[in-house]
């Protein structure tokens, strides 16, 4: 469960952030990934449109690396 | 005739099509007309005057596009207070410095309460209590309920109050909005109603409704911003007309859905920065673009960041297959200080562009115009025209970058002055130049600022006898702006103004850089899409090798974890490098025309490759930069 949704957002990087490098769960969106918030954003709206889940304030928060987001996903789809 | 915001809100309402539209992410609308944007602002006024409001009071607001931003925005001003609004997070963004940020900007405007979002409002506790607003933080429920009774009281004394003349008076304050620089002296530019409403009127003149054609607005422009609430706001709301808004997030994420939103609702007008054309052009599929029609698109504004011609004709290229009409894309020109808008190019022609000799614009500020080898020295930026006899350049395009002269630099018009508003371009010490000069450009129209909030010395700077002094470097050709750089130290990026001040902060104390040696600046280079993004960085003399390799990557990651910038370029300079004034001061623009002219120390090899990277990202950047390294041999 835990790669697909790694591989998934790996798939999103590549597609929507143009990220051409393996994506592991201990980088970071904004010092490793170097993702500006225009980037975040379309990081942000491009997994929820992914994988069907919304992800509110609270959650994005929290998240700092990959490993954060593959975590949050897989939270929403329970 | 309004004489204040308020006096818009209270007889807006009559018309069926008057209201706010506003489109969520699947595409489905929520109507809320003018008249229930009132009653809500009503209930807002009363509970704030129940909880201690009083005349003048700043009233900071954070809310995502919605009904609420409304209720709140326009209860504060029926309470007779000012409405302050401000930005929400930015999504996975770094909270510290969007909690610094909000600290600043309360702390700035004296904010009495902050109203806010129930989802924002969590993360806005630490600003809060730093900044200490008197009323604290609450969202719109958390204000004292007020009762029917109270409601009425209110309406009933607002009605009472702008019959007699009882209500604000016009040179009291309508909002404040801030200009740029938030980490770092956030400037705070406070606008009377007089101004408010003025600009209003002149915008709303721009289009005016006629038989069968009834103009209304579409915009995912954030509302704390000028164009968003100036621009697209207050004129549907004075005119009683529709506005279909999108949430500025929503855009980023699916910029589609903002053509979309203009087909399917006949929007007429619809403004963007040229960062929104640019994220079509990359970010919209031909699938997603089925059945939509944009004949209805008449003005296109493109404003709020230096418009690069390459865009507009992309832009106008690629989405005439939907119906978009070359004439729809219009340049314009404005700031915050200004209320929003100064100048127009005309609505019912397709945008056009100058080609001027590059040296004598630089070394003698001299606008002399140039033939592009074939066709005439001006052109027209319409589909019809990219290859026609006007000579206009696709910029990006093999074509076009063969048959660039070198010595000749593209710059697009931005029109005429509106109703209204004078320009005047002046030398260093305000005496007006001659047409064809390069200069600072003044303005005076009747929306100025009053100044910039608590900060006497900056208004002083800005505001002199009537005129504005922009900061922006332009001429004016045929009585046409023509805009060339900036004077002032401000970075615009995606039609956000930034303090550079607050990107070279972020470097200060990394190890192996001197500190405070850093100059960031931006500018909108030839075919690029662009403004981009350079941080020059002095290395200190006692860097080890070790952090002398660790410092590109590091100044990178800084300033993205800082601001949420990343760096278009960046060099490693050798210590003195910087040019200085005489007091030691670091000299911002003249950093930027020594790095164009090529007379900055050369970096390091490492950061050569980046540099080379970011000049490939336009096709002519990267041919020059192979120019440049062919001659250094």
């Amino acid at each position: 469960m835990g790669t697909d949704i790694l591989d998934g957002i790996a798939e999103v990087a590549r597609e929507h952030l143009g990220w051409e490098g393996p994506l592991t769960g201990d980088m970071r969106l904004v010092e490793d990934l170097r993702l500006d918030s225009v980037r975040l954003l379309t990081l942000a709206a491009e997994v929820e449109n992914r994988f069907r889940v919304v992800l509110s304030e609270t959650d994005e928060a929290a998240i700092v690396t990959v490993g954060d987001l593959v975590e949050t996903v897989r939270r929403k789809l329970g | 005739m309004a004489e204040t915001v308020n006096d818009y809100l209270l007889r807006a309402g009559r018309l069926p099509d008057g209201g706010l539209r506003f489109v969520d992410r699947g595409e489905q609308a929520t109507w809320v007309g003018w008249g229930e944007v009132r009653e809500r602002a009503l209930a807002v006024a009363a509970g704030l005057l129940a909880a201690g409001a009083a005349r003048g009071d700043r009233v900071a607001l954070v809310f995502p596009t919605g009904v609420e931003f409304f209720a709140a925005f326009f209860g504060a001003l029926l309470a007779g207070a000012v409405p302050v609004p401000l930005y929400p997070p930015v999504r996975l963004g770094r909270l510290q410095e969007y909690v610094n940020r909000t600290t600043r900007m309360l702390a700035a405007c004296e904010a009495l309460v902050v109203l806010a979002d129930a989802r924002v409002k969590h993360f806005l506790g630490e600003a809060v209590a730093a900044a200490r607003p008197r009323l604290g933080c609450r969202t719109l429920a958390e204000l004292p309920g007020g009762t029917s009774a109270d409601i009425a009281a209110v309406a009933a004394a607002a009605a009472a109050t702008a019959a007699t003349g009882g209500g604000p008076r016009s040179d009291e304050l309508a909002l404040i909005q801030f200009s740029s620089g938030t980490t770092v002296a956030p400037k705070a530019v406070a606008l009377s109603h007089r101004a408010v409403v003025a600009q209003t009127e002149i915008l709303s003149g721009c289009w005016a409704d006629r038989e069968g054609l009834r103009h209304s607005c579409a915009s995912w422009l954030p509302l704390y911003h000028d164009m968003g609430l100036i621009g697209c706001v207050f004129p549907a709301l004075a005119r009683d007309a529709t506005l279909t808004l999108l949430p500025p997030e929503l855009f980023v994420a699916r910029p589609a859905l903002w053509l979309r939103a203009i087909g399917r609702y006949g929007a007429t007008i619809s403004p963007a920065p040229n960062f929104g054309y640019s994220l079509c052009l990359t970010r919209v599929a031909d699938a997603e673009m089925e059945g939509v029609d944009l004949s209805c698109w008449r003005a296109a504004l493109n404003g709020a960041e230096p418009v690069a011609p390459g865009v507009l004709r992309a832009f106008a290229r690629r989405f005439a297959r939907w119906g978009l009409s070359p004439a729809a894309l219009t340049p314009v020109y404005g700031l915050s200080e200004a209320a929003l808008a100064v100048t127009f190019s005309a609505l019912d022609r397709p945008s056009r562009s100058g080609w001027y000799d590059r040296e004598a614009l630089a070394r003698e500020r001299v606008a002399r115009r140039v033939s592009p080898g074939a066709g005439g020295a001006h052109g027209e930026n319409g589909a019809h025209h990219a290859h026609g006899a006007h000579g206009a350049h696709d910029a990006g395009d093999a074509r076009g970058l063969a048959g660039l002269p070198e010595r000749a630099q593209e710059i697009v018009s931005v029109g005429r002055p509106l109703p209204g508003f004078r320009l005047s371009v002046r030398d260093p010490h305000g005496r007006e130049l001659p047409p064809g000069r390069v200069g600072r450009l003044w303005v005076s129209g009747p929306s100025l600022m009053q100044g910039y909030l608590g900060d006497p010395e900056s208004t002083a700077r800005a505001l002199r006898a009537g005129w504005l002094d922009t900061g922006d470097l332009g001429f004016l050709d045929d009585g046409e702006l023509y805009l060339t750089g900036r004077a002032k130290d401000l970075i615009i990026l995606r039609g956000r103004n930034h303090s550079p001040a607050e990107i070279e902060q972020a470097v200060d104390s990394l190890p192996g850089a001197r500190a405070g040696c850093a100059v960031a600046v931006s500018w909108l280079p030839d075919g690029a899409s662009g403004e981009v993004l350079a941080l020059f960085v002095e290395r200190s003399r006692h860097a080890t090798p070790a952090e002398l390799a660790a410092l590109p990557d590091a100044c990178r990651g800084a300033v993205l974890a800082a601001t949420g910038l990343a760096l278009d370029r960046l060099e490693i300079l050798a210590p003195g490098t910087l040019p200085r004034t005489s007091s030691g001061k670091l000299q911002r623009s003249e950093t930027l025309r020594l790095h164009l002219a090529g007379k900055l120390l050369a970096p390091p090899p490492v950061t050569t490759l980046r540099l080379a990277r970011a000049a490939a990202r336009s096709g002519l950047g990267y041919a020059r930069w192979r120019l440049a390294r062919r001659r250094e041999g």
